[in-house]
């Protein structure tokens, strides 16, 4: 079985109710009919039982208790202490935290077990997903539970890994599980093209609005940010709540009909065909007209449902974020990566091809490349691939990848902070921006912002070179460029030393149970607290040794504990340009049958998480085989 | 919605507005039966099927009912007779040009969905009526292609035929050339729907006998309606012929169209395509030549697509045809999968599954592609979330795995430096640099997780047979090691670590090693100190794995017991109860898991120590009973009594223990079991036998060096060299520093200077039993035979000897016995018997002379008394050797019972110094007692104090030990017990009611007694230990500062009768105080002694003396 069909899905609340569920009978009845040949062939009635779906209470109260036993909605992921024989933290892998499995309790019967469910959390929801999978699979996972020892050793046959491997579904009902969240948090859009310097070109539905001119359809909100801007914004609010588990946003109802209507269309008997929530919704809102006509002599594919009419033009924008980890010390180099992207609106009449060489990919340090399933790879070579395209309708990402920088950091320079007091500290900046950045690159906006989730910031004291400060009750922000004045062609040279003193720290014991997080009990002895603070003769040691204490564990999905660190996080903006060397040359694309088109082309760069370390205290870092290359 | 009450009734049917309906599909998809069961009164079917048509309910209800319909099927259509009414709604439906398409496609999906539920499966020829009136709807609807408006319907019909043709196969068979030429001319996005049908049918046809028909699979000579379920859907038939060469053509241009259109579909449609193309493929492997490669073509450009599914596609096609994949395919899968795993852009989820792709293919990882090519993508990078470091570290301890076993043998070149690393430990190190931070972080950070899990996968990853000589193994035990060592906070997660190896059957060993490595490495490392106490997780393991012999571990308690004793003061108290506690706490655990022979010397030594030093009486208290429990019960049944123990919360065994006393002594049995013919007749018994009917020896351990000589418990130093604790070898240094507090100066009043001077004067008159002959003891004996089994044993014709009388019995002539014990007794003198004669047995006299009793005990038992000089006060053993003369010449030798020696034999009187008279005796004896009581006291004044032996070359210190003792007797049997068994050691009777109450016994003489309340004594001594008053229960108070007791005295003994004191003089110098306070239910021993180890036994005498 290699597709991938879906028994039932689930959107739970996060107070453990169910909010949403679809129950797909058609697969259902092929598990049961499974299960029986299973049966039959195993000649054991005890060994598969037949078990029907959980209702809805049933399976409400099987996450909360899992969610109880685990930690977390996800759970430990990792074998902990707590872990029990059966659970899926037994099995020792952070996968468990993604594909769970519930024990389910019916009434008058025993106690079975549902599995693979695929969760997803988006928002405060939790959304389940329950592909089928062969009654052989589901047993070969239930037995892994059970096993005792140590657990599986990587490679070893009939792991967790070659079971994986052997279910599609898994991998189809997350992207069912993506597309279902993004539905419920409202996140349908489409990724952003930049035209000019005018804002963002709207989506697929834009474009049949424009054709087609329903205007009923066009009053839906223009997309305001694309995917690359929120993750850079949930980037930057991840430095104040790291570690909360409990998503930012009010839990905003979701919208059953458009759920509904979704899933009729996608996946209508549980099976799922198209996942494309615009193509989708804008089917259903438009429908067909006789003067839809088909092309006469090509066919058209699945996932371009209409062709354009209109003015033709092709816009390329090419994103990037900048991740960044500086350290300023001889022994750890400094890491910088680049995520990139090139998104695409090709509006075009008919169903053409558009080709387009990518050239001085190794100048450009590009390292992965991925692209639009409609992209067919021509020529594969290490400075220089060729691609041709049939574009879908609407925005979309031709491709992405990752490189390391071509240029020298946009912001550069050390970040020092230094314990004085328990309460009181001595900062120092020293930066430059844009070094060696010639025009038109240009820098729209810069702050460093200075994070303190766990104290309360009562004061600064010092003025920096350049730009302002503000100061909220958790960090300080200190803004060099202002937006609308910002810096082309020139570098920036900022300093800015202070000092920054806090509130005193109010006894905040952490509850004994939100440090199971990841579930090592470790009793506490007195005796050894009272010993460790006599032997530590350096104010800052001793400061870190003090604030660690109550540190909480953070979620396998974070990278470390942001808190345990002292940095600066940078955020900033450049346009005209971005720093992998990566680009396109409108000259060189071309479009069959040939259309006189114009191509556009823009480019920008966007920090991600850009981290200054405190250079006198400790950081996270990694060792990194490229540069040791 | 679910507050609305089920008890509410539901409305009658004709009324069931929007919002009703609303209630009804919301109670009826929760799935929850008694949410469904209020609303099956009603005809919810009929109702659901007129509502669908109801002009006044709103079109966004409709889809609701109709997946209510869909997900209730089995309920609501528990027939095929409720089949017909659904299909005529839907035809009805579809031709109504009121409702919007999109709900005429859900109503046909809907329907579709409840056949396929509803049918039985497979298909009998009873249900094809409803099937043939579905399917001739839906081909009606699909049989347009190309038509502008409706190609979403024409799509989803299509859809729905495919549902139908996999739920019942070979449904669509027979129409499979329609289908062929449908899909072929539709052009609208509808296509993909067409294909997909299209590939679904092919499939099951290529399965079946059709294939092998000589009628063409794909004819549309037959119209396409009306429809007729075909034959083949009922039957299973097998045929093993080969399919016609015009099928096989006809199949492969389908297969080629399907592969044609596939960049036409969607990446999910996509995925469905191969699932069935791998299914015709597979059936045409054999026959068409290059298939495969085909498949592979059209389909491997998918794994450079960003979409997951595409890529798990290609990896199932890689999976069922690995033959049709070059090398260099393979390599681009694998390094593709790695990248994968490094997109950032990706969902964490995807970039985990890719790495478990990868190492989960064991095709590609193993035989194809070399991993460790991969290793440097699999370093993990900062900014990785914590799972994916998790997951890439799994890869490289797989990879580290094989490295392991190519180069199996390889040295393990730890020692030269960085650069010679072996490639394992390199990954390992460098691996964990991303999680380094958990060296500092708390113990619960998921850094700390994701190492620890890291070092397991690393260890678990060498076959368990090669993991003692593994590199990895050998690096990640020194790396533990010093872990422990550099932060100690780590111990209590590598101690969670090691559980789990233990845990495991297959590793066990593993932990066991580890284990072994800390006791081996960690514990000669550590630094004494309070923060010990870190180490204790590991300690324990270490105390538990009957693998690691005690003796490092119970040196470095011992030693960290000397510590916690020297430092205490008077802000440690309750560190040192804690922390002495939780030393009995591994010491308790390891009585449970060690044999007592093992452990035996190291364990009572802390023990023993403990419970003479240990400034915490609730630690001392433990101490002495775990002492008790390690000397006097066998090992199984100890260990038995110590996990029975385990059910009550705390290490302390005190409270229960006095129950488990009455075990008998092993040696016993065991002696029972070496009681050799001699034995059974000849017997040694005691006179007078010991009260403590048991007999066990506390062997205390020869501290320190093989002489005997300096010795702690022997306690005598020659004067020339005072403080000799330098010269004692390492281990005993703790216990020597506590003996010997090192003050330098002390300052002596005139009552201390008194009480140094009657201790002067006593001690002066005992004896150095190392220049001079010592005090003995004796212990009378007699020797007898029984006449009748010896003479059997040693075919002595008794009859022959003498019809009768004491000539009918036979003798033993010239019997030697020679002794000798393990304990510190001395040399024994052996006792000669010059004649003994046999025991009649008593049954074969049938008449016994009156009178003759006496005579006959001094003819037939012979009294032996032996002598012994103890070097310790101390019970034990005295095996007995025999040797004497038959009458018929032959020689009996041999070994006879045992004689115990009991701590009461011990007993003597103190020597009066010759210059006392008669009369100022009873006074000496109070005066020393005193004086001792107070040298034995924590308090005394008199602790650097040597004391001269008779004889001029040794000395003697006083380091006293102080117990007590509750025991619960009326007080006539204690006086009794105490007139009948301590009369001579009495020194001093005080209280009227006591006093009165032995002078009317009149048998205790000489001795001092004091009228109430001119006894200063309990005044004193109160202060010391622990008040007792009988209305409340006897309480410990740990934290009490024993100086400085806030109680007042008076409250003590308020029931009292009064108090015995008991002094008894303990060969060659020590001596036992007891100062009973008798009460009328119960008395108070307060105990004190210059001799710890004799508590241990004088806590039992005193039970036995009582109890009898």
């Amino acid at each position: 079985m290699s597709g991938c069909s879906i028994r039932a899905l689930w959107i739970l609340s996060p107070q453990d109710t169910v909010v949403f569920s679809r129950r797909f009978p058609v697969v259902e009845k092929r598990w049961l009919v499974a299960c029986e040949r299973e049966r039959a062939a195993a000649e054991d009635l005890e060994h598969s039982r037949q078990t029907s779906l959980p209702s809805d209470p049933e399976l409400a109260s099987a996450f909360a208790e899992r969610k109880r036993r685990e930690g977390s909605a996800r759970g430990f992921g990792i074998r902990v202490a707590q872990s029990s024989s059966g659970s899926d933290s037994w099995i020792d892998d952070p996968i468990t935290r993604h594909i769970i499995s519930l024990h389910i309790h019916r009434e008058a019967e025993d106690e079975f077990l549902l599995w693979p469910l695929v969760l997803h959390v988006k928002g405060s929801y939790c959304i389940l997903v329950l592909p089928l999978v062969e009654p052989q699979q589901f047993q070969a996972y239930e037995r892994k539970c059970q096993r005792p020892g140590c657990g599986d050793s990587v490679g070893e046959e009939d792991s967790l890994s070659s079971l994986l491997l052997s279910l599609p579904c898994i991998t189809g009902a997350f992207m069912v599980a993506h597309t279902v969240g993004d539905i419920i948090a409202g996140d349908t859009v489409e990724p952003e093209v930049i035209v000019g310097s005018t804002p963002s070109v709207g989506g697929l539905l834009d474009s049949l609005t424009g054709s087609i001119g329903i205007s009923g359809i066009s009053a839906r909100a223009k997309p305001v940010s694309a995917p690359v801007v929120a993750s850079t914004a949930s980037g930057a609010s991840s430095v104040g709540a790291v570690i909360s588990d409990i998503p930012k946003s009010t839990t905003r109802p979701i919208d059953k009909d458009a759920l509904r209507t979704f899933i009729s269309s996608a996946m209508p008997f549980g099976t799922p065909l198209d996942l494309n929530f615009s193509n989708i919704s804008a089917i259903k809102a438009n429908g067909f007209s006789a003067s839809d006509m088909p092309p006469a002599d090509l066919k058209q594919p699945a996932w371009k449902p209409y062709l354009f009419k209109g003015k033709q033009r092709v816009l390329f924008t090419v994103y990037e974020t900048i991740y960044a980890a500086m350290y300023d010390r001889d022994e750890i180099p400094d890491v910088i990566t680049i995520s990139g992207q090139v998104n695409c609106r090709a509006e075009l009449e008919g169903l053409p091809d558009v080709s387009l060489p990518l050239t001085r990919l190794s100048s450009a340090h590009v390292d992965v490349l991925s692209f639009h399933p409609c992209v067919q790879v021509s020529e594969q070579g290490l400075d220089k691939q060729s691609m041709m395209f049939s574009p879908p309708l609407g925005n979309f990402t031709l491709m992405r990848y990752q490189a390391f920088s071509g240029l020298d950091p946009p912001v550069k320079g050390f970040y020092q902070l230094s314990m004085v007091s328990e309460d009181e500290g001595a900062f120092l900046f020293k930066l430059r921006l844009m070094e060696g950045y010639k025009a038109p690159l240009s820098m729209e906006f810069c702050t460093v912002a200075m994070p303190f989730p766990r104290r309360r910031v009562a004061s600064f004291d010092g003025n920096p070179s350049t730009g302002t400060v503000s100061m909220t009750e958790h960090s300080v922000e200190w803004k060099i460029i202002a937006t609308g004045r910002g810096i082309t062609g020139k570098s920036v040279e900022a300093t800015f030393s202070g000092t920054i003193r806090f509130l005193p720290r109010t006894g905040q014991r952490i509850p004994s149970m939100s440090r199971s997080v990841t579930g090592s009990v470790v009793e506490e002895d007195s005796d050894i607290e009272q010993e460790s603070t006599n032997n530590i003769v350096n104010i800052d040691e001793y400061l870190m040794e003090k604030m660690n204490k109550d540190l909480q564990a953070v979620d396998l999905e974070e990278p470390f504990c942001w808190q345990a660190y002292n940095y600066a996080k940078v955020s900033f903006k450049i346009v005209g340009g971005v720093l992998s060397g990566m680009s396109i040359d409108p000259k060189s694309v071309s479009i069959y049958p040939s259309v006189k088109a114009p191509v556009e082309f823009s480019m920008q760069a966007l920090s991600g998480d850009y981290i200054l370390w405190n250079t006198l205290g400790t950081c996270p870092f990694a060792v990194s085989p490229e540069i040791k290359r | 919605m679910e507050k609305q009450s089920s008890t509410k009734h539901p409305p009658p049917p004709q009324l069931l507005s929007a919002q009703d309906w609303e209630l009804l599909t919301d109670d009826f998809s929760s799935g929850a039966a008694a949410r469904r069961a209020r609303w099956l009164t009603l005809p919810v079917l009929d109702l659901a099927l007129a509502a669908l048509h109801r002009r006044d309910l709103p079109f966004s209800l409709k889809p609701l009912i109709l997946i209510m319909l869909e997900e209730s099927s089995s309920l609501l259509f528990p027939s095929l007779s409720t089949l017909p009414p659904l299909l005529d709604s839907l035809r009805a439906f579809l031709l109504s040009p009121d409702p919007p398409p999109s709900l005429k496609d859900q109503f046909m999906t809907s329907a579709t969905v409840i056949l396929i539920v509803t049918l039985p499966s497979p298909l009998d020829p009873s249900a094809a009526a409803p099937l043939e009136s579905l399917i001739g709807i839906l081909l009606a609807v699909v049989h347009r292609p190309n038509h502008g408006p409706d190609r979403q319907s024409r799509a989803v019909a299509a859809e729905c035929l495919r549902e139908l043709e996999l739920a019942f196969p070979l449904l669509l068979s027979a129409a499979a050339g329609h289908l062929w030429s449908l899909a072929q001319s539709e052009r609208t996005h509808a296509s993909q729907s067409y294909t997909l049908l299209l590939a679904s049918t092919l499939l099951h046809i290529i399965h079946s006998p059709l294939l092998t028909s000589p009628h063409p699979l794909l004819s549309t000579s037959l119209p396409l309606l009306p429809f007729n379920v075909p034959q083949c859907v009922f039957s299973s038939v097998d045929d093993d012929r080969e399919p016609t060469e015009g099928n096989l053509r006809e199949i492969r241009r389908v297969l080629a169209f399907s592969l044609d259109r596939t960049p036409a579909l969607t990446p999910c449609a996509a995925a469905e395509m191969v699932s069935a193309l791998l299914g015709i493929v597979g059936a045409l492997e054999l026959r068409v030549p290059a298939v495969t490669a085909l498949l592979k073509v059209r389909f491997s450009g998918l794994v450079y697509s960003y979409d997951p599914v595409l890529v798990h596609v290609v990896l199932t096609l890689y999976a069922r045809f690995s033959d049709a994949f070059t090398g260099e395919d393979e390599s681009a899968i694998a390094r593709r999968l790695v990248l994968l795993s490094k997109d950032a852009q990706m969902p964490l989820v995807f970039r985990l599954l890719a790495v478990h792709w990868l190492l989960g293919s064991s095709l590609l990882v193993d035989e194809r592609v070399s991993l460790s090519e991969l290793a440097l993508c699999f370093y993990p990078l900062v900014f990785d979330p914590l799972a994916l470091k998790a997951k890439k570290l799994d890869a490289l301890a797989c990879i580290a795995s094989r490295e392991e076993v190519l180069n199996a043998g390889g040295e393990w070149k730890g020692h030269e430096g960085q650069g010679a690393r072996p490639l394992v430990v390199k990954l390992f190190e460098d691996g964990l640099v991303c999680v380094s931070a958990f060296k500092w972080l708390p113990p619960w950070s998921s850094e700390t997780s994701v190492a620890f899990r890291a070092f397991h996968e690393f260890l678990i990853g060498v076959a368990p047979s090669a993991i003692s000589d593994s590199t990895i193994f050998g690096f990640l035990k020194g790396m533990l090691v010093k872990l422990a060592l550099e932060h100690p906070r780590m111990v209590p997660v590598i101690a969670a670590f090691v559980d789990r190896l233990l845990a495991c059957d297959v590793h066990h060993q593993v932990g066991e090693w580890l284990l072994q490595t800390m006791d081996e490495q960690l514990l000669p490392n550590l630094k004494l100190g309070y923060q010990l106490v870190s180490y204790f997780p590991i300690f324990e393991r270490i105390a538990e794995s009957d693998s690691i012999p005690p003796r490092r571990l119970l040196e470095l308690l011992t030693r960290h017991m000397a510590y916690l004793t020297e430092k205490h003061g008077p802000d440690t108290g309750l560190r040192s109860w804690s922390q002495g506690s939780k030393v009995l706490g591994i010491c308790r655990m390891m009585l449970m898991h060690h044999h007592s022979s093992r452990v035996f010397l190291g364990l009572s030594r802390l023990l023993g120590f403990t419970c003479q030093f240990f400034p915490d009486l609730e630690v001392r208290d433990n101490a002495r009973i775990l002492l008790r429990m390690l000397v006097c019960i066998p090992g199984k049944k100890l260990r038995n009594i110590l996990s029975f123990g385990e059910q009550l919360p705390g290490v302390s065994p005190s409270t229960h223990s006095s129950s488990f006393f009455q075990v008998p002594s092993p040696r016993h049995s065991q002696d029972l079991k070496k009681v050799s013919g001699v034995t059974s007749y000849i017997h040694l018994e005691r006179m007078i036998p010991l009260l403590v009917k048991q007999s066990w020896s506390l062997a205390l351990p020869s501290l320190g060096s093989a002489t005997n000589e300096s010795s702690y418990s022997e306690g005598i130093r020659d004067i020339v060299v005072p403080a000799s604790a330098e010269s004692n070898k390492e281990y005993e240094v703790g216990v020597e520093k506590i003996s010997l507090p090192s003050e330098p100066l002390r300052v002596m009043d005139s009552k201390v200077a008194e009480i140094v001077g009657i201790l002067r004067k006593h001690f002066a008159s005992i004896p150095d039993y190392r220049h001079m002959p010592g005090i003995k003891i004796m212990i009378p004996c007699t020797l007898s035979f029984e006449a009748e089994p010896f003479g059997r044993a040693w075919g002595i014709d008794l009859s022959a000897l003498g019809s009768d009388g004491v000539e009918g019995l036979p003798a033993l002539y010239a019997t030697t016995l020679t002794f000798s014990s393990t304990s510190k007794y001395g040399s024994i003198p052996p006792c000669r018997i010059p004649f003994l004669l046999g025991q009649p047995s008593k049954a074969g006299l049938d008449i016994i002379p009156i009178g003759s009793g006496s005579e006959e005990d001094s003819n037939f038992r012979a009294s032996v008394i032996i002598e012994l000089e103890p070097r310790e006060p101390m019970p034990g053993l005295i095996d007995v050797a025999i040797k004497a003369n038959v009458e018929n010449g032959q020689i009996i030798s041999g070994s006879l019972q045992c004689i115990s020696v009991g701590l009461e034999d011990m007993f003597l009187k103190a020597r009066p110094p010759p210059d006392i008279t008669e009369d100022g005796i009873p006074v000496y004896y109070l005066d020393l007692f005193h004086a001792l009581w107070d040298a034995c006291g924590s308090s005394s004044n008199t602790g650097r104090e040597t004391f001269p032996l008779s004889g001029g070359k040794g000395a003697a210190a006083i380091s006293g030990t102080r117990s007590v003792k509750l025991l619960e007797d009326t007080s006539d049997s204690l006086i009794n017990a105490v007139e009948k068994h301590l009369a001579p050691f009495v020194v001093s009777v005080i209280g009227d009611p006591l006093v009165n109450a032995v002078k009317t016994n009149g048998i205790l003489r000489d001795v001092v007694f004091i009228e109430e309340g001119s006894s200063e004594f309990t005044i004193d001594d109160a202060n010391a230990l622990v008040p007792y008053s009988d209305e409340q229960p006897l309480q410990l108070q740990y934290i009490q500062d024993e100086h400085d007791s806030t109680i007042p005295p008076d409250t003590t003994n308020k029931k009292s009768m009064g108090m015995f004191l008991v002094l008894i003089f303990l060969p060659p110098r020590f001596h036992l105080l007891l100062q009973m306070e008798i009460g009328n239910v119960s008395t108070l021993v307060r105990i004190r002694t210059d001799h710890w180890p004799c508590l241990a036994y004088v806590d039992e005498f005193l039970e036995s003396l009582f109890s009898t």
